[in-house]
């Protein structure tokens, strides 16, 4: 499957991992939709939507929180109509943080992280299955984490998000294969988004140091994993995650 | 149209739709479609909701719909009646 003129969703689409990957998509020839949940983020939305027109593609950009399910059948409605159709492919990139230590951690942000980061990405895919199995084809990427693998202090919201996330790819690559509809995962290590600016010297230091190819990764490293998991030539790949993290895991 | 039409239309498209081995008229009226009889499993039963929904303009979204509109060939046929009826 050639990239040029699939339709394609990357939620969470307007910056980091996601703009770098609907940037990539919008590159191939795809036509892109991306989706923000804050009304703060329009700005940063706006530019990035900009960005993804200069370079020729179709694209569009909705706000809409993927935790509801009426905001998710709203946005894909949105972007049936921007696209062309349902996306093709669908990059469930979406995801929040709220870390603190789990004996601590309030109920809302247990329930705030799960939402989005795991349940957003049921609902999007159920939305969209419709019109891959109609299709007999499609692809879906979802992005993990190493803390889904490891286990993280201080965010045992995100790591479990995550790590069901896998579970997810796992199961649903098992539901919907025979309709030749692949879905598979990519975990991103320690990547130079605004995430790691914010980190102290001495934390930068220490990270890099247990990276084995010694540096962040760039979002751009992280969305071309996307688009062969996304492309014709990863066809016989399912239910795997690919490990984009300087060799941190090696799983 | 009236109910023996759609029948008849519920029947082609399982036989075509799913590739059944096995003419529509052959098709019976009263046993599950999935399960035994057909032959059919569940995660077939996710193509025949993208079918009958996108041929007949109802909505299925969720098991406890799909269980009851897929219980027969005749529970089909009186879901979409009572489905375009609202």
């Amino acid at each position: 499957m050639s990239l040029a003129g699939r339709r394609v969703l990357v939620t969470g689409g307007s910056r980091g991992i996601g703009a770098a990957t609907a940037l990539a998509f919008a590159e191939a020839g795809a036509h892109v939709g991306f989706n923000y949940a804050r009304e703060e983020d329009g700005d940063e939305a706006a530019a990035t939507l900009a960005a993804l027109r200069k370079t020729g593609a179709t694209a569009h950009a909705a706000r809409a929180d993927v935790s509801s399910a009426d905001a998710v059948a709203s946005m894909l409605d949105e972007m049936r109509t921007a696209l062309g159709g349902l996306p093709e492919v669908l990059v469930n990139n979406a995801a929040v943080t709220h870390d603190g230590l789990l004996m601590m951690l309030p109920e809302a942000a247990w329930d705030r992280v799960l939402e989005v980061n795991l349940k957003g990405a049921y609902l999007c895919s159920r939305v969209v299955l419709r019109g891959m199995i109609a299709a007999r084809a499609g692809r879906i990427v979802n992005l993990v984490s190493p803390a889904a693998f490891f286990g993280k202090e201080g965010a045992s919201n995100y790591a479990a998000a995550k790590g069901g996330l896998v579970a997810l790819t796992k199961s649903l690559a098992r539901e919907v294969a025979r309709f030749g509809i692949t879905v598979n995962a990519v975990s991103p290590g320690f990547v130079a988004t605004q995430l790691v600016s914010d980190m102290s010297e001495a934390e930068r230091a220490r990270i890099q140091k247990d990276v084995p190819l010694g540096r962040f990764g760039r979002p751009e490293e992280i969305a071309a994993a996307v688009l062969f998991l996304a492309s014709e030539q990863a066809g016989y790949l399912t239910g795997t995650t690919l490990h984009v993290d300087g060799g941190l895991t090696m799983l | 149209m009236d109910a023996g039409a759609l029948r008849t239309e519920v029947k082609e498209l399982l036989a075509t739709g799913l590739r059944l081995e096995l003419a529509p008229s052959d098709i019976p009226d009263e046993s599950p479609i999935f399960g035994d009889g057909l032959g059919l499993d569940s995660i077939d039963a996710l193509e025949l909701v993208v079918l009958v929904e996108e041929k007949f303009h109802v909505s299925i979204p969720d098991e406890e719909v799909g269980r009851q509109a897929f219980a027969s060939v005749s529970a089909l046929v009186q879901f979409i009646l009572s489905e375009r009826a609202r």
